[in-house]
């Protein structure tokens, strides 16, 4: 007569580790969003001052660049972009697809400031750039955030999951 | 959860309409400013034009009395804060209030402002000068009156053949309307955004609340009470909007109680055998 041996269940703890390191991951991405919202803020405030922190161009830098676009160009392209990019980003919400860009748009508006800097529009178009700005960055942080919360929320659920099957 | 599932649908909407309104009415403000401010210099353009023709002839023979009228007779409008007719030094030969300008008044600034083109060796003396300064709220253009053969041959005058501008008139016009009109603009604007905004977000909400969130409300209650046992005839009668959704749960909840029915009469069966079989 044989006595059958249950087999020992493998060690857990490794993946509970993983899934823990997961989660910090994850609520590091989550963050992102705010992030860059925050450096756009500080971009803006030197905006504001129209870059007077900054030391100005050469002569031979401003000669070599020309002359800024006029202004209404840069108001059309501001709109079409202002647009462009908030479809984008509620199209990523809808499909819930990763998201992406964040870095991006910062890099768009920061040059659309440079723009209007360079065309002597600043002071006029401030507060059009700088409200785009916040909806943009203000609805891509809020999809990073809704998006990582729901994967730390899944990596929650398996951490339930491992720690009943190590009780 | 159900809270979340509201905050998810409407924060990213309130967002994106919020931020696109106020940014378009921003937008929209400064390109209505622009175009009342281009306006508002074509009209000075078209006064300095009107004074420099009307006092070209009288230039011509130099008529000081007619110069001096002209330039009175232009202050009296309403709108003209500073009429001045400088030689090329840039020193006052007519003005409208000669003597009498109170400093930090409208034609003081023109006079500060217009004074920088005048002096000689300056880039842009042979061009027309234009400003426009919403702060201290006045347009200010300023022309140089240039030499022509006329002026050079004409016996009374002492002006040589190298002489590039003979002087300038400076027009100094208050934009006191135009700043009320674009203050009027922002008001109107701002309660046209609250509007738009409130409209656009309560419509939203209503909607998704309408055809949403109250009948997944209620499939949420219904689903509540067949999970404490309710039977399918007992729940209550639900709307259509989720479909086949609300169907299949119904149908789910329906052949649960067939089931139970089932069972109950199997065991009543089985009773019944088991009483014919003592």
């Amino acid at each position: 007569m044989t006595q059958e041996t249950e087999a020992p269940l493998p060690d857990i703890n490794p993946l509970r580790k993983q899934v823990q390191a997961k989660i910090k991951r994850l609520e590091l991405h989550s963050s992102t969003g705010l992030w860059i919202l925050a450096l756009f803020t500080v971009l803006s405030m030197g905006a504001f001052h129209n870059f007077d922190f900054l030391p100005p161009l050469s002569e031979g830098i401003r000669s070599a660049l020309g002359d800024g676009p006029p202004v209404k160009y840069i108001n059309w392209a501001l709109v079409m972009y202002g647009f462009s990019a908030i479809i984008l980003i509620l199209t990523q919400m809808a499909s819930d697809k990763k998201p992406r860009g964040a870095l991006g748009h910062f890099g768009y508006l920061g040059v659309f400031y440079l723009f209007y800097h360079f065309s002597e529009g600043l002071s006029e178009n401030f507060w059009a750039i700088f409200v785009v700005g916040l909806t943009i960055l203000g609805l891509q942080s809020y999809h990073v955030w809704n998006y990582y919360h729901e994967k730390i929320q899944e990596q929650r659920e398996i951490l339930v999951e491992l720690d009943k099957l190590m009780d | 959860m159900f809270d979340n599932l509201i905050a998810r649908a409407i924060i990213p909407v309130t967002i994106a309409v919020t931020g696109f309104v106020i940014f378009g009415c921003l937008l929209l403000y400064s390109f209505i400013k622009a175009d009342m401010t281009a306006d508002a210099v074509r009209y000075a353009d078209s006064l300095v034009e009107t004074v420099v023709k009307s006092t070209h002839y009288s230039m011509m023979e130099d008529d000081r009395d007619a110069l001096r009228n002209i330039v009175a007779n232009v202050d009296s409008l309403d709108s003209v804060e500073r009429v001045r007719i400088y030689d090329q030094t840039g020193h006052p030969k007519f003005s409208d209030l000669e003597g009498i300008t109170e400093p930090g008044s409208v034609a003081a600034k023109v006079d500060t402002w217009a004074k920088t083109f005048m002096q000689s060796g300056y880039p842009g003396r042979e061009n027309i000068q234009q400003r426009v300064d919403h702060e201290n709220g006045y347009i200010a253009v300023t022309v140089p009156i240039l030499n022509e053969p006329k002026c050079f041959t004409a016996a009374c005058h002492v002006h040589s053949e190298g002489e590039q501008t003979l002087g300038f008139l400076s027009i100094g016009i208050t934009s006191t309307q135009l700043e009320k009109t674009l203050a009027v603009l922002r008001y109107r604007m701002i309660i046209f955004s609250i509007m738009v905004l409130f409209l656009t977000i309560g419509g939203v909400t209503a909607l998704l609340r309408m055809n949403l969130f109250l009948p997944i409300l209620r499939l949420t209650y219904n689903a509540e009470q067949a999970a404490q046992g309710v039977a399918e005839y007992d729940l209550p009668k639900s709307d259509h909007k989720l479909g086949k959704l609300n169907k299949d749960f119904r149908l789910l909840v329906k052949q649960r109680d067939q089931a139970l029915e089932d069972l109950k009469a199997m065991g009543n069966l089985d009773r019944n055998v088991d009483d014919g079989s003592r």
